[in-house]
């Protein structure tokens, strides 16, 4: 790939291509409200609204920034704390009932997506409600590849666990197999259940959610 | 009254009536670049130092856009509140803790957090509060592990002193109000949560601490 120095970039970048868009742009009073200012812009924009952004990226440069002995990703506390629950809740037994409580807590706001859904009749707004739009999920998935009646999305706990056993050595009761047969897939089909959808898992390294 | 918390004989004190002392951006700065250049110097010091700390390669990191991805849909998210970045985790606590509590077995979660955790406080936090001073251990449990700068939004950094804001208030309020699938009250998290955790972080690391749950939480080396 071509190296650009900072000098060409500059040329680049406010040369005939900027200028050519701003041009362009102004042209057309929708998009020219973007170059009005920040008092047009701010108002639709809720991201640019919240007045709370510098507590999130201070959290995010602190969680990149910190590389060994592993990296860290903006998932790794919700990924480790996961793990955490399961081993213990499997070591007393109670795994099966700790994700059918996750299901039961959880029955009024898929009672309302089922309704939705009744009304839209597109079975692929299930996965849009339970994964996409979901901030325990794409706060814990690093990539969701979306596609009409199927997610993708690396698994976060494969290495985490693996992370977990070698660094710590106090993870001994689960192996990955028991997060995706113990939590995942229990929690992601009662859910599917419970919206009236019917999916299938197929939990690997890039674990799959499909409408059935 | 007896104000410190043990493990063993929880008492938890009444919120404090004072907000504390704000702290001006440059003073938190001044002090938390203190702090944590002396402790940085002192663990690298320590045999086996500190791993996770942050060591200047933020920059080199090429799996940003991910991380500023999940910032940018949490913050872009402001109904039915507005979302931070550490909902998935808070939401994730608390729903451990309310089933944990159903099985009365909240006091066992709480232990074994305490217990995974163990290597690191025995291999980092003991030491550097036996070189230190126990002044290092709320650097340990707080501003120095991702447990924490993920879950609490801004920690104000005080000598034996931590506060920040309760990460955990809202969201349960919101869920008991509008879902209403959780036994538990703000009140069990203080209790069978965070005083639990911490008192037992405390007591592997040899320092006693006291809490002073709130809207604001205090944590003080006693």
């Amino acid at each position: 790939m071509e190296k650009l120095n900072r000098r060409e970039f500059a040329k680049k970048a406010f040369g005939a291509g900027g200028l050519l868009t701003l041009v362009t742009a102004l042209n057309f009073p929708e998009a020219a409200s973007a170059f009005s200012g920040p008092e047009v812009l701010i108002p639709s924009n809720k991201f640019l609204n919240r007045p709370d952004l510098g507590d999130a990226l201070k959290s995010m440069y602190m969680t990149y920034d910190s590389t060994t002995p592993y990296p860290h990703k903006f998932n790794e506390t919700i990924t480790k704390h996961q793990l955490r629950a399961l081993e213990f809740f499997v070591t007393k037994g109670l795994d099966k009932e700790y994700a059918e409580h996750y299901v039961t807590t959880m029955k009024p706001v898929l009672l309302k997506i089922k309704e939705a859904l009744a009304k839209e009749k597109d079975p692929d707004k299930a996965l849009v409600a339970l994964i996409d739009n979901d901030p325990c999920y794409f706060q814990l998935f690093e990539r969701i590849k979306v596609k009409t009646g199927e997610r993708t999305f690396p698994c976060p706990y494969k290495g985490k666990l693996q992370d977990c056993k070698y660094w710590l050595g106090t993870f001994k009761a689960i192996e990955w197999k028991d997060v995706c047969n113990r939590w995942c897939i229990p929690t992601w089909t009662g859910f599917a259940e419970t919206v009236g959808i019917k999916i299938k898992v197929q939990p690997s390294d890039d674990c799959t959610v499909k409408l059935a | 009254m007896d104000i410190k918390n043990r493990q063993d004989s929880l008492l938890i004190t009444e919120p404090p009536v004072e907000q504390p002392a704000c702290i001006s951006r440059r003073d938190f700065t001044k002090k938390a670049a203190g702090i944590s250049a002396i402790s940085l110097f002192a663990l690298m010091s320590l045999p086996q130092a500190a791993f996770s700390w942050m060591n200047g390669k933020f920059e080199e990191r090429e799996d940003l856009n991910d991380g500023l991805k999940a910032i940018i849909k949490t913050y872009s998210t402001t109904e039915p509140y507005p979302l931070k970045f550490n909902e998935g985790l808070v939401r994730q606590h608390l729903r451990s803790l309310d089933f944990a509590m159903r099985k009365g077995v909240a006091k066992e979660h709480a232990e074994h957090f305490v217990y995974v955790l163990g290597p690191v406080l025995e291999r980092h936090i003991k030491p550097a509060v036996a070189k230190l001073g126990k002044g290092i251990f709320l650097w340990g449990i707080f501003e120095r592990t991702g447990c924490s700068y993920q879950l609490y939004e801004h920690i104000n950094i005080k000598e034996g002193e931590r506060t920040f804001a309760c990460p955990y208030k809202r969201p349960l309020e919101y869920h008991n109000k509008e879902i209403g699938t959780y036994n538990i009250k703000w009140k069990d998290v203080c209790a069978n949560w965070c005083s639990l955790t911490w008192n037992g972080f405390a007591k592997v690391a040899g320092v006693e601490i006291k809490i002073e749950p709130g809207e604001t939480c205090k944590v003080s080396v006693v």
